[in-house]
């Protein structure tokens, strides 16, 4: 089956500074994708590539089988989008706005417009101008998924939501995939990937660093371990297992990190009076942190 | 995970460097000086040149005693109306007389406009994009903020005002006749350039008065239509209520270039102005930061704002301009061809006078009636030029906000959305001259009007090919500085058409404006080479514009 999306070698470079280096990545049809990228990193440059709102240097982006600068039309007719950052028209009310955006695209089924309008709650009489940065979100959101796309582009969708609207905007996406749809989701809110996405791919200063399932990438991740005993444990021992590192002993709790498997760990505390045993699986927002080291963590908490 | 353990910092603050400071970072003020500084170059530019070309050109088209003597009679054939219009007429005969009466009104209202412009934004287009908010957060009050904004404005009209005193002198003394009386001492020049800084400081304080309550689209109107409205009343009979508030009445014996000082006058206006600042400043520290009343328009059906296809729909947004534009230039029609007929009939009982104002405008024939509305067709082509800029702005808009991403991740193909606009854009043109039409069907009481109502298709054409540029530009380079690059080159065609013949410039180089290659539809002569150009310059823009748009990215 042809992927939905196809990236090879997309490069795309602004003069000077760095866009997109060499991104390779698919999506399958029915996926839900996440795009996970700190400020900067190069998610909304891909997707406007992939889209044709801007031109690769070099490599080509194929949506649905067709390559996006030889028809962009064809792409977009299968198509909704919202933009990480957008403005639409000040003088027009929520309605006409939806209204125009339907007629751009030959006209949609009022019947799930206006379901859509009541879903997310959104007074469509007001104009663009007199919302709140949320609800011109929700004209954003409505506008993309009112023709019933085969795929959905979304950029930091959830930008400005309250958390209730959020629930129902990724409620609809997954009844958009149910019918059938695929869905590309940038975010750096890690934790609407992680709830939301199947696979996700992580770039990082215009390249992909890494790209697996939700699951496969936090087994990427060390699992955090904390032994409490009833008397003193000698740290050393611990120490000398094989993945284990930044080992902390505090009165008769040892904390630690584990890399692979953690059974050598455990056979190593059953020779002891054992009181209490944890260990943590690490969330993706962990994964993300330890993918990025130091640097990134600002630019994750960004986002939340 | 382990924390990282930043430097800790030191716990002194660095003063703002001195560079900062320069490069207009240090301060609200620097920073609205920074952004003012293009607009700056241009008021300055352009006025500077004007009154300098002004000297240049008034000795060689009226270079003997005997012609500046007639001109001085000018005064007796105008119709009373006219009189006070363009400034009292005194000392015509003089560089500084002559450049006082027909183009001080220019100077002082287009100065006044920039800087109401400039004032009505400053604060309420911030508020609007969120960034005032931000500015406001900082460790500095309301009032702070205000103030230097108010004195960045002060500063940049001051910097022009300076720059147009130090030309309106130094040009009569490099090009005038001393002996004739064109001499303009520094303090005339400083004299003219401080009357045109204090309307501009009056009107744009009034702006800014209003901007907190009514936004920056609302402020400017108003202050606009009341700067036109006294402006008028000082020009118009049976207009003396308003006349009596208008601070072009108050000052008209203060015409420094012929060494007529009325400083009283000019200080009220400055004082007044200064009170409407205070003003402003205590309603804008009142006020809800950012929220303002507004001038609601009635909400519209869909169809009158354009929700069926991208062609409405950028129409829809252009019509307000072009209805705007259409109104003054219909009101300024009917007034141009109301005194038609007077002004035609007292030249032809004066051969002398006659052949004075041919001297003034020597490519018109204004004996005739259809001369006098050729004049008028060149005179006003700037503002048709300048009502395409706009149109094209409006388009360009649609990148410069953000919304053309959205718009294009629709199935609309970009060439399409180039070809709407601009599609657009000429109907625009259209609206406005139709309305310039019948403004002078309107006032031309017992004329035939079929010649005018012909006469005006080429001003059409002229802004038709105006938004060609514009178009081609911005899809060929990117939307962000079409305007400005299409708004020049109509100020470019303007000062080549209004110069070049005292000037005696070559024919080649007067051939570049656009406007030399019209014709003169209003006395019955077509050029239709000139008028197929104009076509093919809105035709072709526009294609090329579209051809160039399906190359290039988008802008963010």
């Amino acid at each position: 089956m042809t992927p939905v999306i196809e990236l090879a070698q997309l490069t795309k470079s602004y003069g000077k500074s760095r866009g997109i280096i060499e991104v390779n990545l698919t999506v399958e049809p029915g996926e839900i994708f996440g795009f996970l990228g700190p400020n900067g990193a190069g998610k909304t440059t891909t997707i406007r590539t992939m889209l044709d709102l801007i031109r690769p240097t070099s490599g080509t982006a194929r949506v649905f089988g067709i390559e996006s600068s030889r028809d962009p039309v064809a792409i977009h007719k299968r198509v909704g989008y919202i933009p990480g950052e957008f403005a639409l028209y000040d003088r027009l009310t929520g309605r006409q706005t939806l209204e125009y955006f339907a007629n751009l695209r030959g006209g949609v089924d009022k019947a799930w417009q206006q379901a859509l309008i009541d879903r997310f709650e959104l007074d469509a009489k007001k104009r663009f101008k007199e919302y709140s940065k949320g609800n011109k979100q929700k004209v954003g959101v409505i506008a993309a998924l009112q023709h019933r796309p085969e795929l959905l582009v979304l950029d930091e969708p959830t930008s400005g939501l309250d958390p209730l609207v959020q629930q129902t905007f990724f409620e609809t996406i997954k009844e958009a995939v149910r019918d059938g749809a695929t869905v590309f989701l940038s975010s750096h809110i890690l934790s609407e990937v992680e709830k939301t996405c199947g696979r996700v791919a992580i770039i990082r200063e215009g390249r992909i660093t890494k790209m697996d399932t939700v699951g496969g990438l936090r087994d990427l991740a060390h699992h955090q371990v904390e032994l409490r005993f009833s008397g003193p444990v000698p740290s050393a021992e611990f120490a000398a297992i094989e993945g284990v590192s930044d080992i902390v002993s505090e009165d008769h709790t040892l904390k630690m990190r584990v890399a692979g498997p953690i059974t050598p760990v455990v056979r190593a505390a059953a020779q002891y009076e054992l009181i209490d045993f944890v260990s943590r699986e690490p969330s993706l927002e962990e994964t993300f942190l330890a993918q990025y080291g130091r640097e990134a963590a600002g630019a994750a908490s960004d986002g939340r | 995970m382990a924390a990282s353990s930043a430097p800790r910092p030191a716990g002194t603050i660095a003063p703002v460097p001195f560079r900062a400071r320069l490069y207009g970072f240090g301060s609200i003020y620097g920073k609205t000086l920074r952004d003012s500084r293009l607009s700056i170059i241009i008021a300055a530019g352009l006025l500077g040149g004007m009154a300098m070309l002004m000297g240049a050109a008034l000795p060689q088209v009226f270079p003997t005693p005997q012609a500046r003597l007639e001109v001085d009679k000018l005064i007796a054939a105008l119709p009373a109306n006219m009189v006070n219009l363009f400034g009292k007429p005194v000392g015509l005969g003089t560089l500084g007389g002559y450049m006082t009466w027909k183009y001080g009104a220019i100077f002082v209202m287009g100065t006044t406009l920039w800087s109401i412009m400039a004032l009505a934004g400053t604060l309420a287009a911030e508020a609007r994009r969120g960034s005032l908010d931000i500015v406001a957060t900082t460790p500095m009050g309301k009032a702070r903020i205000a103030l230097e904004k108010l004195l960045a404005h002060i500063t940049a009209i001051t910097i022009v005002a300076v720059v147009l005193a130090v030309a309106s002198s130094a040009g009569s003394q490099i090009f005038g006749d001393a002996d004739l009386g064109d001499t303009i001492p520094l303090l005339g020049g400083f004299g003219f350039a401080l009357w045109i800084w204090a309307i501009a400081l009056f009107f744009s304080s009034f702006a800014f008065l209003l901007s907190p309550v009514l936004g920056k689209g609302g402020a400017a109107g108003v202050t606009s239509l009341l700067m036109v409205t006294l402006w008028l009343a000082n020009g118009l009979q049976g207009m003396d209520a308003l006349a009596a508030i208008s601070p072009f009445r108050w000052t008209q014996d203060h015409i420094p270039l012929v060494g007529q000082y009325d400083w009283a006058p000019v200080l009220l206006t400055i004082g007044i102005g200064i009170v409407f600042r205070l003003a402003g400043i205590l309603l804008f520290v009142r006020r809800d930061l950012g929220v303002t009343a507004g001038l609601e328009m009635p909400k519209l059906p869909s169809i009158a704002l354009g929700v069926r296809g991208p062609t409405a729909r950028a129409f829809a947004d252009m019509a307000p301009r072009a209805i705007a534009w259409g109104l003054g230039l219909a009101l300024m029609g009917a007034m141009v061809s109301s005194l038609n007929a007077t002004m035609v009939e007292q030249l032809k009982s004066d051969p002398k006078l006659l052949s004075t104002f041919q001297a003034i405008f020597p490519d018109f024939d204004l004996g005739s009636s259809g001369g006098w509305l050729q004049l008028y067709v060149q005179l006003l082509s700037i503002a048709f030029g300048f009502a395409a800029t706009t149109f094209v702005s409006k388009w360009t808009s649609d990148e410069t906000d953000d919304r053309l991403e959205t718009v294009l991740a629709t199935p609309l193909p970009r060439w399409r959305w180039v070809v709407s606009g601009g599609i657009a854009a000429l109907v625009s043109a259209l609206v406005t001259t139709a309305f310039f039409a019948l403004g002078l069907v309107g006032g031309a009481s017992g004329m035939d009007a079929t010649q005018p109502v012909l006469g005006t298709s080429v001003l059409f054409l002229y802004s038709a090919a105006v938004v060609g540029v514009g178009f081609a530009i911005g899809g060929l380079f990117g939307t962000s500085k079409a305007p400005e690059i299409a708004a020049l080159l109509v100020v470019a065609t303007y000062l080549l058409d209004l110069v070049g013949a005292p000037l005696a410039l070559p024919e080649w180089l007067r051939g570049l404006a656009l406007t030399t290659h019209l014709g003169e539809p209003m006395v019955g002569t077509w050029d239709a080479g000139g008028m197929l150009l104009c076509a093919a310059i809105a035709v072709g823009g526009v294609a090329l514009g579209a051809f160039g748009m399906r190359r290039r990215d988008v802008a963010r």
